[in-house]
C-alpha cells in the first residue's frame, strides 16, 4: 500500500509538470496576437487599439523569449505561486479555489446520483432478466449515444421550459443544482448500470454464490454477505476510470448551465488567453484526477487485498 | 432404519434427450450410499435433483422424498444447510474469494443458527482448529491447498447443523492421504444422518462402505452393498470400472538395449526459493524411458520436474543434457488441468496453427498423430471450453508430441479424469513416448499408477525435509 502511495506522489509531480508545460506550449502557439486578445478582454472588444495592446505587452513582459517566461513560470510553480490573472489581476489561486469548490460539489453529487441510479438499475436488471433488462439496455444505449449537453438541453426543455419547476441555469439555491447534476448523472449511469448488471450476473451465477445458499443462508443474507463485496470491486474500479468522463462532462455542463465552476472558468480563460488561469485550472483538474484515482485504488485494495499479497 | 432420501423413477430430459432414466434408490440413516460412474454418466444431475438445483432448461420427472415427505424441487431450499447440504466438486470456486476463511464458517453460525458475533466466532475457530486450519483462519481461500479448501468447505457446509450430506466428487485431484482425510471427515460430519457420495474413484467407494449404485449413461446398472458390488460385480460395466484402476493395468516395460542416455542428474537439491525440498537426487534419463515420481503433496514432485526442465534453478548439484543439438522446445511439460492451461477464447485449430507457424512444423504429421490419439478432425473447430477434459488432455499431448520432444514432464496428467479416460490417456502417452524415443517423467500421487507404468521410480520423502511443510 505504501508503494502505491509513493508511486502516486511521484505521478502527481509528473502530472503537475506535464500539464503545466503542455498548456504553456499550446497557449503560446495559438494564432493571433496575445497582447491584443488580453487587452480586448480587459477593456472590451471595441476600445482596443495597438497602443492599448502595446501597454499590455510592456506590462506583462509578453515579448520576453519563451524560455525566459517558461523558467519564470517554473520557479513560481515550485513555490506554489500560480501567479495572477492577466485579465483581472487577481491571484489565480483564489479564482481557482473558488471555482473548484463549485465543480467538486457538482462532480460529487453527479457521481453520487449516477452510482445510485446505476446500482439500482443494474442489480434490478441482473435479477429480473428479460424485457426489463432489454428495456434498460436500449435506454442506456440511447443516452450514451447523446453528448452530455444534449441530455442537459433536453432536461432544460422538459423541466424548465415545458414544465417550469426548476431554473434554466445559474447558481445559488439547491434547485439550481438539480438539472446539471441530473444531466451528468444520467450520462455516467448510462454506462455504469451495464457494468453493475454484468458483474452482478457474474457473481450470482458463480459457484460460491450458490454454495452460500446451500450453507443455509437466505437469499438476502447471501446477497449482503457474498454479493455486494464481490460485485463492488470491478464496479468501483470502473467508476474510477469514468472520472475522466466526469471531468470532461463538467466542462460542458458548467458552460451549458452557467455553473461557476472550474470548467466554465477554463473555457472563459481560453477565450481571453489568460494563461495563468488556464494553467491553474488545468493543473487543479490534473491533481484532482490523480487524487481521486488514488482514493479509488486504495478503496479497491481495502475491499480486495489479494493482489498485494502475492 | 429410516430412509432419509427416497428417489423414485427419477428421469431427466434435455431437449428430448434422456440424461437420467428411471433412477430409484434410497439413502438410509447411518448407511452411506455411493453413486459410482464415469464422467458424463448423469450422477451430478441426480445430486442436483435431490437438492432442487436443476437448471430450469432440464425437465425432470419422478419423485424425491426428503425425510419421508415428498417435497417439490422449488421448496427444498429452506432445508439447505439446516438438514441437508451439498459439497461442491471444486472447493476453491465454492468459497467466497474475498471472504476471510473463518468468516465462511462463522457467518453460518450467525445467520443460520442465530448466534451472536462472539459465539459464532468462537464456534468457527473451534471448527478450524479441529480441522488443522487454525493457522489459515485469517487467510483467504486462494491461499489454501485443494485439501485444505475442501476441509473448509465441509466445515462451512455442515455448520448450519445439516447431517445429511451430498458430496459430489469430494476427492477430485487430491492425493491418497488427503483423500483419506476427507473421507473420514465426511463420515464424521454425517454422524446421525447419512452420506450420499458421487464419485468415479473405486477406493473412495470401498472406504465409505454402505451401499453402491452404479450408473452408466443415466441408467442404473447395478446396486447392492459395497462389499458385494466391489468383490463380486455382476455387470460388465462395473467390472470394467473396477479393472480400469491402475493396479490392473498391463504396460510393457522398456527393453534395456534400445536406449540412449539423454540427461544425467548428479547430487541434485531442489526447492523453490531458499527452502530445500529434496536433496541427493541422482538419475540418468534414457530415450523412451518412463520415469515415475511419487510422494505426498508438497514434497517437491512438480518442483523436481520443473528443475529438470530448467524452469527452476537447482539449489545444488548438476543437470547435464547428454544429447547434442536439442532445442529448448523439445523439453516440454504437460499440465495437470488442461482447461486452465489452454486458452478458451479461440478454437483448438487456432492453437494448433499458431504452433505450426511458430516452429515451421510439417502439417502432414498432424493427421496420423490425431488418429493415434483418437481425436476426430471436427474437434479442432471447437474451443477448449466445449471439449471434455479427456479430449483436451489428448489435444495437449498432440501439441507436445508434434514438437518431437526428447523429454516430456507430465505433471499429474490424469488426476482429474475418471478411471477409463485416465487409463486410455496414460497408455497412449506411454506408447507414443516409446515410439518417438522421448523420455517421459510422470508425476503422480497414485503409487499404483507409477508402479505399473514406469521403468524407473523416484520416491521423494517428505519426512526428511519437514521444514518445508
Amino acid at each position: 500500500m505504501w508503494t502505491l502511495i509513493k508511486h502516486r506522489i511521484f505521478q502527481l509531480i509528473l502530472v503537475v509538470w506535464g500539464v503545466g508545460t503542455l498548456t504553456f506550449v499550446l497557449m503560446r502557439n495559438l494564432p493571433g496576437d496575445m497582447a491584443y486578445r488580453i487587452a480586448a478582454s480587459r477593456y472590451g472588444q471595441d476600445s482596443v487599439d495597438s497602443a492599448a495592446a502595446e501597454i499590455v505587452r510592456q506590462e506583462l513582459g509578453l515579448d520576453a523569449s519563451w524560455w525566459q517566461s517558461y523558467a519564470h513560470w517554473l520557479t513560481d510553480l515550485v513555490q506554489f505561486n500560480l501567479g495572477k490573472s492577466l485579465v483581472s489581476g487577481l491571484p489565480v489561486i483564489d479564482t481557482v479555489q473558488h471555482q473548484l469548490g463549485h465543480s467538486v460539489l457538482l462532480a460529487f453529487t453527479g457521481v453520487l446520483f449516477a452510482s445510485l441510479i446505476a446500482i439500482a438499475i443494474g442489480v434490478l436488471s441482473a435479477f429480473r432478466q428479460g424485457a426489463l433488462d432489454h428495456g434498460f439496455l436500449w435506454l442506456s444505449t440511447l443516452l450514451r449515444s447523446m453528448p452530455v449537453f444534449v441530455i442537459g438541453l433536453m432536461l432544460i426543455l422538459i423541466f424548465a421550459v415545458a414544465w417550469p419547476i426548476l431554473p434554466v441555469a445559474g447558481f445559488g439555491t439547491w434547485q439550481h443544482l438539480v438539472l446539471p447534476t441530473l444531466a451528468l448523472a444520467l450520462s455516467l449511469a448510462a454506462v455504469s448500470n451495464r457494468v453493475v448488471r454484468n458483474n452482478t450476473l457474474k457473481v450470482i451465477r458463480a459457484p460460491f454464490y450458490q454454495f452460500a445458499a446451500i450453507k443455509g443462508l437466505s437469499p438476502t443474507q447471501t446477497f449482503i454477505q457474498h454479493g455486494i463485496r464481490n460485485i463492488s470491486v470491478p464496479v468501483i474500479a470502473f467508476i474510477g476510470i469514468q472520472l475522466v468522463t466526469v471531468i470532461e462532462g463538467i466542462v460542458m455542463i458548467e458552460s451549458l448551465f452557467s455553473w461557476p465552476g472550474i470548467g466554465h472558468g477554463l473555457a472563459h480563460a481560453i477565450f481571453a488567453r489568460d494563461i495563468p488561469v488556464i494553467q491553474g485550472c488545468a493543473l487543479m483538474m490534473g491533481i484532482l484526477f490523480v487524487l481521486l484515482n488514488t482514493c479509488v485504488d486504495l478503496l479497491c485494495h481495502w475491499i480486495d487485498p489479494r493482489g498485494a499479497q502475492s | 432404519m429410516t430412509a432419509l432420501i427416497k428417489v423414485h423413477d427419477l428421469t431427466i430430459h434435455y431437449q428430448g434427450k434422456c440424461l437420467v432414466n428411471k433412477v430409484s434408490f434410497s439413502v438410509q440413516q447411518g448407511r452411506p450410499l455411493t453413486i459410482l460412474g464415469q464422467t458424463g454418466s448423469g450422477k451430478t444431475l441426480v445430486a442436483k435433483a435431490i437438492m432442487g438445483l436443476l437448471p430450469s432448461v432440464l425437465e425432470a420427472s419422478g419423485t424425491v422424498e426428503v425425510f419421508g415427505k415428498p417435497v417439490m424441487a422449488q421448496s427444498r431450499s429452506p432445508l439447505w444447510g439446516k438438514s441437508i447440504t451439498m459439497l461442491p466438486q471444486e472447493p476453491w470456486h465454492s468459497l467466497d474469494p474475498l471472504m476471510v476463511n473463518y468468516q465462511q464458517v462463522s457467518e453460518v453460525y450467525e445467520s443460520v443458527k442465530g448466534e451472536d458475533g462472539e459465539a459464532a466466532f468462537n464456534h468457527a475457530i473451534d471448527d478450524l482448529t479441529h480441522l488443522g486450519l487454525k493457522g489459515s483462519a485469517l487467510k483467504r481461500p486462494t491461499e489454501l491447498s485443494g485439501g485444505m479448501a475442501q476441509r473448509l468447505a465441509i466445515a462451512s457446509a455442515t455448520a448450519g447443523g445439516a447431517n445429511l450430506l451430498i458430496a459430489d466428487e469430494p476427492t477430485k485431484g487430491l492425493d491418497s492421504s488427503r483423500r483419506d482425510d476427507i473421507i473420514q471427515l465426511l463420515q464424521r460430519s454425517a454422524q446421525g444422518g447419512s452420506l450420499l457420495t458421487i464419485t468415479h474413484d473405486i477406493d473412495v467407494a470401498q472406504q465409505l462402505g454402505g451401499d453402491i449404485l452404479v450408473i452408466k449413461d443415466g441408467e442404473m446398472i447395478e446396486a447392492g452393498s459395497a462389499e458385494s458390488v466391489l468383490t463380486n460385480p455382476q455387470a460388465e460395466y462395473t467390472k470394467a470400472l473396477i479393472y480400469a484402476a491402475p493396479q490392473y493395468w498391463q504396460i510393457e516395460k522398456l527393453r534395456k538395449t534400445e536406449r540412449k542416455a539423454i540427461l544425467s542428474v548428479t547430487d541434485l537439491t531442489i526447492g523453490r526459493g531458499k527452502d530445500a525440498l529434496a536433496s541427493g537426487l541422482n538419475l540418468t534419463c534414457h530415450t523412451g524411458e518412463i520415469i515415475g515420481v511419487v510422494g505426498d503433496s508438497g514434497c517437491g514432485k512438480s518442483t523436481f520436474g520443473d528443475t529438470l526442465l530448467g524452469l527452476l534453478p537447482p539449489l545444488k548439484g548438476e543437470i547435464k543434457p547428454l544429447l547434442a543439438n536439442t532445442k529448448s522446445h523439445q523439453w516440454l511439460k504437460l499440465f495437470q488441468d488442461p482447461p486452465s492451461s489452454l486458452s478458451a477464447h479461440v478454437t483448438l485449430q487456432t492453437l494448433l496453427n499458431d504452433l505450426v507457424k511458430l516452429h515451421k512444423l510439417d502439417t502432414q504429421k498432424i493427421a496420423p498423430l490425431m488418429e493415434k490419439l483418437n481425436l476426430p478432425e471436427s474437434i479442432l473447430q471447437r474451443s477448449a471450453k466445449d471439449v471434455s477434459g479427456g479430449e483436451l488432455q489428448r489435444f495437449s499431448i498432440l501439441r507436445a508430441l508434434l514438437l518431437e520432444p526428447v523429454f516430456l514432464f507430465a505433471d499429474e496428467p490424469t488426476s482429474r479424469l475418471d478411471p477409463f479416460i485416465a487409463k486410455e490417456i496414460t497408455e497412449l502417452l506411454i506408447a507414443l513416448a516409446r515410439e518417438q524415443g522421448c523420455a517421459l517423467l510422470i508425476v503422480s500421487h497414485d503409487p499404483a499408477l507409477i508402479d505399473k507404468c514406469c521403468d524407473t521410480v523416484i520416491r521423494l520423502d517428505q519426512q526428511k525435509h519437514k521444514s518445508v511443510a
